[in-house]
């Protein structure tokens, strides 16, 4: 999951982005409003943490102008301004979600977790394909009751692919959402650690849940029996 | 103490007033009317008795009184007339039918003249009566009749009093009624009036009432909203209402001034909190070895250092809001103070490749000004200068006097043209800090600046200037102290 942090505050910005990096995402952030508004437009981020007093466009110009071009994407509104005002008119341009500083960073990543499962349309925090179960609050994997061990790629991988259970989802996608931009290795980096993945889901003899869609990509749903 | 109260006073006055008229009223009708009965009996009274002062006559050496016999015509002006006549010299009275053998009081004027007067009857009524001298008259033949015996008597040696009297007991009663009723409707007149006044005075007083009311029953929430005028509050009160709002409102501006810098310091004080929260979470989020705890202590020494920082600047901007207290202000020259407080940016200045262009000339500039507030202007001034020109660059200073202020001007080039230059002085605006060395302002310098340029009774805008920004310090110009 790739997400945008967009705060002048340095101490701030780089807190957050820390926490949600060791949360398990891919963290970019910037400082200023014009920057952030570009990154918005361009990074196909699943979910952005936006500051409304920036330097350059305010943060209510930016969620504005991504409403007016239709951008999907989830926006978390972090912000000062505490009034109702202000959240009314924050939520009534189009943000998902409002969070007055100062804030536990635990309750931003919860809030972040909340709009990725509304982004993909689930209720329960918890994800299930067949036998196979990924908690992304403990950030753990069981597949019939077994707990499998995932690297932090691997794992951001297969919650991706949880995430969009039953939907093909290509390689570029995969590659935007799930791996840091400067990942060394081969063309196929994709198709190497999906292969990784099955290696650990399909131990003893269990039926492979990431099916392969050749020109397409990969769809992680139950087996056909 | 008994408070003064305007209903107590105005019925007082409209009492005594109306009292008073009254009085006054009545007893010019009394006077009026008395003097006009008394007047018509004393006319009367001295009718009858020029009638019968013609009545004495002297004749064959005898005084005759021809009262009976000689009122022909004016008979009816005696008819129940009460008179008397006495001889002064032998003191032989004659009294008229009415008074049977009582007396009237014998009396008369200085030298015989006619004096009206009081008097009481033998039978206790009142009564008016005239007392004068006369002298008998002699027809002319019993004057030659005289001659003729030799013995001439001159009628002035025989003075006659005559009192003539009228019972006046119709004009006393009538007086008395009239006492009475002038009494008794003045009475009713005072007690009517005294309701009519005190309604009135009540009617009038009840807007005061309702506006009392309404200030008494505001809640604690609407202590500064204007007072709701209505359309028939008198004008009296009008006034004085309508100058109450206006203290209201200004009241209101004050509480208004001190929620946004609450709401300011709140807001302004949240970010870095927030960076400081941010920080201890992320430490602790998780067991770290201690180069990676003495990188998040150092981010919170940092953040700490900024909040001081802020704390401080909104600590200056709440002392600012009030205007400067004129024992601060002093006459100074301008121009060393832009230099002086220039020197604490210069080093940075010429590190950021900016240099100052000192365009004020070499004469003094006097300004009459708060010299510590006029040092948070320039310091702020110059701080924005240098973080935010594009460098290399020239930042220019230059004073220059307009009617009876000085302007201050301090411009400097920026990378991209500034459009809506007011947006400067909102709190908490910053400009685009990752092209600046600007990353640890915190939006209320200009803010700040502008307050303290309007507590010393000057002004700060800010204007294009060529391909920069050029922000004009206003203010009032001083003669100098030594000319």
């Amino acid at each position: 999951m790739r997400l945008l942090v967009i705060e002048d505050h340095p101490a701030l910005r780089e807190g957050v982005c820390q926490f949600l990096r060791e949360a398990g995402f891919l963290v970019d952030s910037e400082s200023g409003g014009e920057e952030g508004l570009w990154a918005a437009q361009n990074g196909g981020y699943d979910v952005i943490l936006l500051d409304l007093m920036l330097p350059g466009i305010d943060g209510m110009s930016i969620l504005r102008r991504l409403r007016a071009q239709e951008n999907p994407v989830h926006i978390l509104v972090i912000s000062a301004r505490d009034g109702l005002e202000d959240r009314l008119e924050a939520l009534d341009a189009g943000a998902d979600d409002y969070l007055v500083k100062p804030f536990p960073l635990a309750e931003a990543l919860a809030r972040v977790r909340a709009l990725l499962r509304r982004s993909y349309g689930r209720k329960s925090p918890v994800m299930r394909t067949a036998d196979l179960e990924i908690d992304p609050i403990r950030r753990s994997v069981a597949r019939g009751g077994r707990v499998i061990e995932f690297t932090p790629l691997e794992y951001r991988l297969l919650e991706y692919l949880a995430y969009r259970a039953g939907e093909v989802v290509s390689r570029t996608d995969i590659w935007e959402h799930v791996f840091e931009e400067g990942t060394g290795g081969t063309s196929n980096i994709v198709d190497v650690y999906v292969s990784y993945l099955r290696k650990k889901l399909n131990a003893e003899d269990a039926p492979d849940l990431i099916q392969t869609r050749r020109g397409h990509g990969y769809v992680l749903e139950a087996p056909v029996s | 103490m008994k408070v003064p109260s305007i209903r107590r006073s105005l019925l007082l006055r409209c009492g005594f007033g109306v009292g008073g008229l009254l009085c006054l009223l009545s007893a010019a009708i009394y006077l009026l009317v008395e003097s006009s009965l008394y007047g018509e009996l004393d006319d009367s009274i001295k009718q009858t008795a020029a009638i019968l002062s013609n009545q004495v006559e002297l004749e064959n050496d005898t005084i005759t009184y021809e009262w009976q016999e000689g009122l022909g015509t004016n008979r009816a002006l005696v008819e129940g007339a009460l008179f008397q006549f006495w001889n002064d010299s032998t003191g032989a009275t004659t009294r008229s039918p009415a008074l049977h053998w009582r007396d009237l009081p014998l009396f008369h004027g200085v030298g015989g003249a006619p004096l009206l007067r009081n008097i009481r009857l033998s039978d206790g009524h009142h009564a008016r009566a005239v007392g004068l001298r006369i002298y008998p008259f002699v027809l002319p033949e019993e004057v030659a009749a005289m001659k003729a015996r030799g013995n001439p008597i001159d009628p002035a040696t025989l003075p006659q009093t005559l009192v003539v009297a009228r019972d006046a007991e119709p004009v006393h009663h009538a007086l008395e009624r009239l006492r009475w009723m002038l009494i008794v409707g003045s009475l009713l007149t005072l007690g009517l009036g005294f309701l009519l006044v005190e309604r009135a005075v009540r009617v009038s007083l009840r807007p005061i009432h309702e506006l009392a009311t309404d200030v008494q029953e505001r809640a604690g929430h609407r202590l500064d909203e204007p007072l709701a005028l209505p359309e028939d509050l008198p004008g009296e009160l009008r006034g004085l209402a309508t100058h109450f709002n206006l203290l209201l409102s200004r009241v209101a501006a004050i509480r208004q001034r001190e929620r946004d810098f609450i709401r300011h310091a709140a807001h302004e004080l949240r970010t870095p909190i927030a960076g400081l929260r941010a920080t201890t979470d992320l430490a602790l989020s998780q067991e770290r070895d201690a180069v990676a705890y003495a990188g998040h202590l150092a981010a919170c020494q940092k953040s700490a250092l900024e909040l001081g920082e802020l704390v401080k600047r909104l600590s200056a901007l709440a002392r600012i809001g009030q205007p400067a207290s004129p024992a601060a202000l002093e006459i100074l020259d301008v121009t060393v103070l832009v230099r002086e407080c220039w020197k604490s940016f210069a080093v940075t200045a010429r590190e950021r490749g900016l240099i100052l262009a000192d365009e004020c000339g070499p004469d003094p500039v006097f300004v009459m000004v708060d010299l510590a507030l006029l040092r948070i202007v320039f310091n702020n001034l110059f701080d924005n200068a240098v973080s935010y020109a594009a460098a290399p660059g020239i930042v220019r200073v230059s004073t220059r006097k307009v009617g009876g202020e000085v302007e201050v001007a301090i411009a400097n080039p920026t990378l991209e043209p500034i459009t809506d230059t007011s947006r400067l002085f909102e709190p908490l605006f910053r400009r685009e800090s990752s092209r600046h060395d600007a990353g640890s302002h915190l939006g209320i310098g200009l803010t700040l600046s502008l307050d303290a340029a309007r507590a010393m009774g000057g002004s700060l805008r800010a204007g294009q200037a060529g391909d920069g920004i050029e922000l004009l310090v206003a203010l009032p110009a001083a003669v100098d102290p030594a000319a």
